[in-house]
């Protein structure tokens, strides 16, 4: 095939399945029975299940409150302008508003009520946790004395090879009501009652509990971008300042922390992203409680109101978006690149002893954690009645026939055949974008990144709004699922292929080209043997990523075609908590298995490297 | 800056430097250091005497830059000691030697201005700010690059960025300046230019410096003694000239310039090499078979006469002179002659050769 056929066909697949499913998403918020109004949006945004800030039902004036508290903030920043030299106008006006303008938000998130505003807030508190824990762990791979790093290997990859529900299902396991820390820590003395008496309100049943799942499932992704920040750092950087009389600690905050900053705004950009966009936890722990991710779900499923859902898919599509655009097109940009040539020969400074220790001990604590919570499904899916009759047993596992095993059968089969053509095709778009030269090449390479970016759930309503008549008939057939999870992991193999066709010296190329060898021939014989290894891993990430996904799925699939994921899902919102920790145990074994099987065709595979292909 | 020290600067005012502290010497005392099983550097003993500009010149992993590094602390010796002047500075870190370096790759911090890079030290000293100004203007004027204060290192040309860091290490006013192949990021020119301006700085200067290089020009040119280093061992100590002429051994020979290394015998002032006999003097010669050293340049060719026969090989004209390589029957041997009258030979050619003295060294053929 020629490259300008191949270019058309991409382009054609791009626009079908990524940008026309998100149009008719929009075409959805504006369109009620086919009259352009903005009725549906309205009403939406001034539903006070999407934002309230005043409300009727508590007794203070939200509004007030947060108007003083950002006044209050305005003069506070105002005044500690003034009290630093040189004073100027400017800078005491703009120290005022934006203080002031952060207090007065902070307020209000705080305050206020809604999906849109626990969306946001959540977020932020995920982002800020999940990216100070990552930039931790960074420091701890690429600097520790200590042996404790050799485990940020797998457990970093852990949660981003399982569902991230897992973890909120463990979190009920482990401090829900009936959870095991719940009910076991009360021998521990009065604290310890104190402790169970708190767990036992629910607190995890919530909000937090979300915000905990997310954090235990997105501190990897932080602390994989964050790692390879750190390790381009040049050390003989650091080896100056200390000649020049800096302490490390003072290396710390002088050279490494602003050199990493880029880093940290583009870790933190992203687990926002992921936050926003998951579905499975609030779901899951939510309790109820209103979020935009899963307000898409409940307005289609529950209220049977494809518009208002589409005003919520579009909001969170604007929010992840400009993150998106922000982090790829700003941040970006801001990343200080190696002045000279030469990478430097001097070996990473370590840490200083006491941030190493203590950061080592924060490191330990999350991997005991993050092994108690898989642990806990683990050993849930063998006990009668978690929290009351530990008695072990076959009982749930028994139980998953027939429906379970054959949706676990229906997901590895449809997470197989998709996972050919979306690494075929990334690598396909990696080779065109990265060695052709043709017009447009920018936005195809945007339009199907972009599918990393849209949440789920958009897609998922975009999914069934275009493809549900006519010649695009599509929906309750197994072909939709497999299309959502091509056009959804497509980027992966997209990133595993322009990693891999950077390894390749485009010398190779020419040479076999001068040696009479054509196009394809070069392709056949030069480029793709070296790139089997990256094919390999492409194909198996772009699996895992099709059988752990739920967002977008939930929406595509049919009682005949139910996949693992929903499944689990739905055994939980049944009260069947046995049964969905055995799938879920399933998975998840299934899930590493196929990792390590993947690490033993292929030694030379680089973890993190591997693993960066899975983020978003 | 304040306007008049603007002013003066642009008056061409000579910066003082300032007042230093005196020159130290640099003791390196049975210096050993391992990485695991991994020798670097092995029982090695040296002194840097003080306000000398001192080479560490060998190939690569033979320890020089580990060396180096355990002088400026950060890399601490597994056996050892380090002396500053009197002050046993073994156990401090890097931060508290008063040692600077000037890094391969400059290391100049890309986040902070020029006039912040060069300040870094100063403020970790909390100097005052007018003095910080006042300082940092005036090295930047002694390194030949007023008015890029403002500038950050990515907008710096390469030579511009290793005067900033060059500047950045001389503002601390150290007891020892060290050098880590500062120059081999630069193009050919631009390093012979440098190459002398740091030369003259650091005589003017006066401060205990060493430099680490693997190219041995540059060792030549620049310094007051070299060592040659070879698997974590001091080949030689010696002044460029003294290398040489007089290198102890086929290391340091064939290291350092091009040296032809021929079998030979010496017995009481007479040497004969293949079949040709000579007279020859050197202090301490070794007797019995020997290696006899000789340079390139210093051999002569003739189409008769007494000498070492030989047939050229090959001839290559490179402008000044024209390089022939002569087979002998006591092996290969390289000639470099200066354009003469009658021209090139031609391969394929008989030539006698016969060796100047200057260009002589005899060695113990087991070295």
């Amino acid at each position: 095939m020629r490259p300008s056929t191949s270019i058309l066909w991409i382009a054609a697949f791009v626009l079908l399945f990524i940008l026309y499913p998100l149009w008719t998403v929009l075409q959805a918020s504006v369109l009620v029975k086919g009259a352009l109004t903005l009725d549906a949006v309205r009403s939406t945004l001034k539903s006070p299940a999407f934002f309230l800030l005043n409300n009727p039902g508590t007794p203070r004036n939200e509004t007030l409150v947060a108007a003083a508290a950002g006044i209050t903030a305005a003069a506070a920043g105002g005044l500690f302008r003034l009290s630093r030299r040189p004073v100027t106008i400017g800078g005491v006006v703009r120290w005022t508003a934006g203080v002031g303008v952060l207090g007065w938000v902070l307020a209000v998130l705080y305050l206020a009520f809604g999906a849109l505003r626990n969306s946001v807030l959540l977020a932020i508190v995920v982002g800020i946790a999940a990216t100070a824990l990552g930039f931790l762990f960074a420091l701890l791979a690429e600097r520790s004395r200590l042996r404790t790093k050799q485990l940020l290997g797998p457990f970093s990859i852990l949660p981003i090879i399982t569902p991230p529900f897992v973890l909120g299902l463990a979190l009920i396991y482990m401090f829900g009501r009936s959870g095991f820390v719940t009910k076991e820590i009360v021998a521990f003395g009065p604290l310890g009652a104190a402790a169970s008496g708190f767990l036992a309100t629910g607190v995890f049943f919530g909000p937090l509990g979300v915000a905990v799942a997310q954090i235990l499932a997105y501190a990897p992704i932080a602390y994989l971008v964050l790692q390879g920040v750190v390790q381009a750092m040049d050390a003989a950087m650091e080896e100056a300042a200390e000649t020049l009389g800096a302490s490390r600690w003072h290396v710390l905050r002088t050279v490494i922390w602003p050199l990493a900053r880029p880093g940290i705004a583009n870790a933190f950009l992203l687990v926002a992203i992921e936050s926003l966009a998951d579905f499975g936890n609030p779901i899951i722990v939510g309790g109820g409680v209103p979020f935009l991710a899963t307000e898409v779900f409940f307005a289609i499923i529950g209220r049977f109101n494809p518009s208002e859902a589409a005003v919520y898919g579009v909001v969170l599509l604007i929010m992840t978006l400009s993150i998106f655009l922000v982090q790829r097109y700003w941040i970006g940009r801001r990343f200080y690149v190696t002045i000279t040539g030469k990478p430097s020969a001097a070996r990473p400074r370590p840490l200083p002893p006491a941030l190493d220790y203590a950061a080592s001990a924060i490191f330990l604590g999350w991997v005991l954690l993050i092994l108690a919570l898989y642990g806990s499904v683990f050993v849930g899916s063998v006990t009668r009645l978690w929290g009351f009759d530990y008695t072990l047993t076959l009982q749930h596992i028994r139980a998953l026939s027939p429906t379970g095993w054959q949706v676990f059968w229906t997901s590895t089969k449809l997470s197989a055949y998709a996972a050919v053509p979306s690494m075929l095709l990334g690598f396909l778009i990696a080779y065109l974008v990265t060695r052709v030269d043709f017009p447009g090449r920018n936005g195809l390479e945007f339009g199907s990144m972009l599918s990393f970016a849209v949440p789920g759930t958009v897609m998922g309503i975009g999914y069934i709004l275009a493809f549900n008549q006519g010649a695009l008939l599509l929906t309750g057939t197994e072909l939709i699922l497999i299309l959502a999870f091509v056009f959804r992991n497509m980027p992966v193999g997209i990133r595993s292929g322009v990693a891999a066709i950077h390894q390749i010296d485009r010398s190779l190329e020419e040479a076999s080209t001068m040696l009479r060898a054509n196009s394809p021939t070069t392709l056949r014989r030069i480029v793709m043997p070296l790139m089997v290894p990256a094919l390999l891993s492409g194909l198996v990430f772009a699996f895992v990523r099709a059988m752990t996904a739920i967002s977008q799925v939930i929406f595509l699939i049919t009682p005949a075609h139910n996949l693992a994921t929903t499944q689990i899902l739905s055994y939980v919102e049944y009260g069947s908590l046995g049964r969905g920790a055995a799938l879920a145990s399933l998975l998840t074994v299934f899930m590493i298995a196929v990792v390590l099987a993947l690490y033993a065709i292929n030694r030379r595979l680089d973890t993190r490297a591997a693993a960066r292909a899975l983020m978003p | 800056m304040d306007p008049a020290d603007t002013q003066a600067v642009a008056a061409g005012r000579t910066p003082d430097p300032g007042p230093r502290p005196p020159a130290v010497p640099v003791r390196l005392e049975r210096i050993t250091k391992r990485f695991g099983s991994f020798v670097a550097v092995e029982d090695l003993t040296l002194t840097i005497p003080a306000g000398q500009l001192v080479t560490l010149l060998g190939p690569s992993g033979c320890g020089k830059t580990t060396t180096l590094r355990m002088v400026a602390g950060l890399e601490h010796p597994t056996a050892g000691r380090v002396w500053l002047g009197d002050e046993d500075v073994t156990p401090l870190p890097a931060s508290n030697r008063s040692v600077t370096m000037v890094f391969q790759s400059y290391a100049l911090f890309p986040h902070l201005s020029v006039f912040e890079n060069i300040a870094y030290g100063l403020r970790i000293a909390r100097l005052r700010d007018a003095d910080i100004r006042a300082q940092v203007a005036d090295v930047l004027t002694l390194v030949g690059l007023p008015q890029v204060e403002a500038r950050y290192p990515a907008q710096l040309s390469g030579g511009q960025q290793q005067r900033v860091a060059l500047a950045r290490a001389l503002v601390m006013k150290p007891k020892v300046l060290l050098f880590d192949e500062p120059l081999s990021n630069l193009d050919a020119k631009l390093r012979k230019r440098v190459r002398a301006e740091i030369r003259e700085l650091q005589r003017r200067l006066g401060i205990t410096s060493i430099y680490v290089t693997h190219d041995q020009a540059e060792a030549l040119a620049l310094s007051d003694v070299v060592v040659v280093m070879n698997q974590g061992r001091v080949e030689q100590v010696g002044s460029p000239t003294d290398l040489y002429r007089r290198p102890a051994t086929r290391f340091v020979a064939d290291f350092i310039g091009e040296a032809n290394l021929l079998p030979g015998h010496h017995e009481g002032g007479m040497v004969r090499v293949g079949s040709y006999t000579f007279a020859y003097t050197q202090e301490h010669a070794p007797s019995g078979d020997v290696a006899v050293m000789a340079r390139p340049e210093t051999i002569e060719l003739h189409t008769d006469g007494d000498g070492l026969s030989g047939r050229i090989r090959t001839a290559f004209f490179m402008g000044t002179v024209t390089e022939y390589l002569v087979e002998t029957p006591v092996g290969e041997v390289i000639v470099a002659e200066p354009l003469m009258p009658r021209g090139p030979l031609r391969s394929g050619e008989d030539v006698r050769l016969t060796f100047r003295p200057s260009g002589l060294y005899l060695l113990p053929a087991a070295t």
